[in-house]
């Protein structure tokens, strides 16, 4: 296979690719299902062969044969290093253990902060979302948080109606003054691009923007006003072959990364 | 609180270390306007059988404090038999939101309480270790902090380490009635195994005043004691066991059986809608006598479909995968 255009890969597995860079070799972290399982499994197959991952039903160090469909499905558990309780992973967070934590959203704010609880007022809501689940918990103690999530106008919003999940509250510094511990969120990996923080004031700021994706198009599907970096805004990078190669094998099925 | 209608209280005798009781008996124990929680954790470990029996008695007005327990409180709110629950996250992993329950909170018939995983697993390991409270580094700084309903001004209790000056979050310790938790085998004197994850199973058990267990199988005492590493509950922990082969369906048990990921698309889509959802209670709950009947009503074809690959603990074939 000579080099994929973009005509040959699908935006999950843009993503897929951007995300397993935030990945490190020799890092213990913990991670949810979908998009997130297949960057931290391919990370595991390129360059983080030592990072241990493990899951907030207990299952720790996970070696699946099979595609796991939740963070407590069989395929984790049959040979995983131990089993143990919510309890017990998740106290590994506030132990400091936990490096890097990957997050799902269904809204998400200029600093970072998530909504996963409800769509409207909290005692007769519009709509009743999930809930916090782990995700309070890793965003506040984990060492650095990497964010995947749905970019629409809707979804990114300038203040988010209810605070489930802490980036970076109302700005710098607002985390130590809170008591938190972790540095919060590193990377946003949306459909549209890969996003950070500005150091100084901890709003979202574009770091690379996927293939023919345009500066406009980012602004139209975001409701606060997106920094950008002076200059030509880098691209993110196809996944190469070899690569591309290992995420189908992940899922074979492409229950998450998109049909071809 | 109400009063916990015991065994005793009813006036049956068991022997002193008897402990295997039927399925309608251990539900008739629960009153209404009981509090409880549940085993349970996505598409596993739910005391299902142990539900739909509390649903035929018409169980009602319960109060639940779960973590993600997301089954049993789907069930029990699509019957209308809820109150109000302390949650972390209730979500049906690959299928969505749990439609039942959202309806419930979106029309405002069910009250709830939100927190983080392990901002509730804080307050029953507090009352599992017999302290009033704990200290936690999380939610803090959050809506979850602000906003507050079941529990008012003490949900938390913000607290500085009188050591360090470090900021911490209190929470207070909770104690239910009851814990219900489905394991995968136990003896006639309630020693309970659990084989896989067992995610919140002895937490919550040692957090409860009565303890319940329903099990795949009841086996002689010596198979427990020649593996006693698989032990969550030692028997003086509990205070009744019931048999209840494939009493998680449609939710599985590792290296029982799978999930049942047809059952589930029939659930979530009778789920819609509260009269698609009556219907799907008539059908699979109120319209079998007991969990016999509902085992008959999947079918034996079913039922071997969804047993576990002896290596790998759950089912290739309904799993689609070809080794």
């Amino acid at each position: 296979m000579s080099n994929p255009t973009l005509n040959d890969v699908t935006t999950e597995e843009l993503m897929v690719f951007a995300a397993s860079k935030e990945v490190h070799d020799n890092e213990v972290a913990l991670i949810g299902t979908g998009l997130p399982m297949i960057a931290a499994y391919l990370a595991k197959a390129t360059h983080a062969p030592n990072t241990v991952l493990i899951f907030e039903s207990g299952v720790m160090d996970t070696r699946p044969r099979h595609i796991a469909t939740g963070v407590g499905d069989f395929p984790l558990v049959n040979r995983a290093a131990k089993t143990s309780t919510l309890f017990d992973a998740l106290s590994l967070l506030q132990l400091g253990e936990i490096d890097l934590g990957f997050l799902g959203a269904a809204e998400i704010d200029q600093y970072g902060n998530i909504n996963t609880t409800v769509i409207g007022p909290y005692e007769h809501p519009k709509v009743r979302l999930p809930g916090s689940g782990g995700a309070n918990d890793i965003a506040s103690l984990a060492g650095r948080v990497v964010v995947i999530a749905r970019h629409k106008r809707r979804t990114f919003p300038e203040r988010v109606n209810y605070l489930t999940t802490p980036g970076f509250l109302r700005g710098a510094r607002e985390r130590e003054k809170a008591g938190l511990r972790g540095e919060g969120p590193r990377r946003v990996i949306t459909n549209l691009g890969v996003f950070g923080f500005d150091e100084d004031t901890k709003r979202m700021k574009v770091v690379s923007l996927h293939p023919e994706v345009s500066p406009e198009q980012v602004q139209e599907n975001t409701q606060f006003q997106m920094l950008f970096n002076d200059g030509e805004t880098p691209v993110t990078e196809i996944p190469p072959p070899d690569i591309l190669q290992i995420i189908r094998e992940l899922d074979k099925d492409r229950i998450y990364i998109g049909k071809e | 609180m109400p009063e916990i209608q015991t065994a005793e209280k009813r006036g049956l005798h068991y022997t002193e270390t008897e402990k295997v009781i039927p399925l309608h008996e251990a539900v008739s124990l629960v009153r209404n306007g009981a509090h409880m929680c549940f085993s349970g954790f996505a598409h596993s470990l739910a005391p299902m059988a142990f539900v739909r029996e509390m649903i035929r008695q018409k169980v009602s007005e319960l109060e639940i404090t779960a973590m993600g327990e997301a089954w049993v409180v789907d069930m029990l709110s699509g019957a209308g038999a809820l109150r109000a629950v302390r949650f972390s996250n209730f979500m049906f992993e690959g299928w969505g939101r749990c439609r039942n329950f959202s309806r419930e909170v979106e029309e405002g018939r069910l009250r709830v309480e939100d927190y983080s995983h392990f901002g509730i697993t804080n307050r029953f390991f507090a009352s599992s270790i017999g302290l009033p409270f704990m200290p936690t580094k999380v939610i803090m700084g959050t809506d979850i902090y602000r906003i507050r309903s079941i529990e008012g001004e003490k949900k938390f209790h913000d607290f500085e380490d009188p050591f360090t000056g470090e900021k911490v979050l209190l929470v207070p310790s909770v104690r239910p009635d009851f814990a219900i938790i489905h394991a995968s085998r136990a003896d006639r004197n309630g020693n309970t195994q659990l084989i896989g994850i067992s995610p919140n199973a002895e937490l919550i058990a040692k957090a409860s005043e009565k303890v319940i267990v329903t099990v795949e199988e009841i086996v002689e005492e010596d198979v427990i004691r020649r593996d006693p590493s698989h032990t969550i509950l030692p028997s003086f922990l509990v205070d009744a066991v019931v048999r209840a082969p494939y009493g998680a369906h449609p939710a599985g048990m590792y290296r029982y059986y799978d999930y049942d990921p047809e059952h589930i698309d029939l659930y979530v889509e009778a789920s819609r809608s509260p009269e698609s959802f009556v219907a799907y209670l008539d059908e699979y709950v109120h319209g079998v006598q007991d969990e016999t009947e509902y085992l008959q009503k999947i079918g034996l074809p079913r039922l071997l479909e969804l047993r576990a690959d002896p290596y790998f603990g759950y089912s290739l074939k309904v799993r689609g995968i070809d080794e």
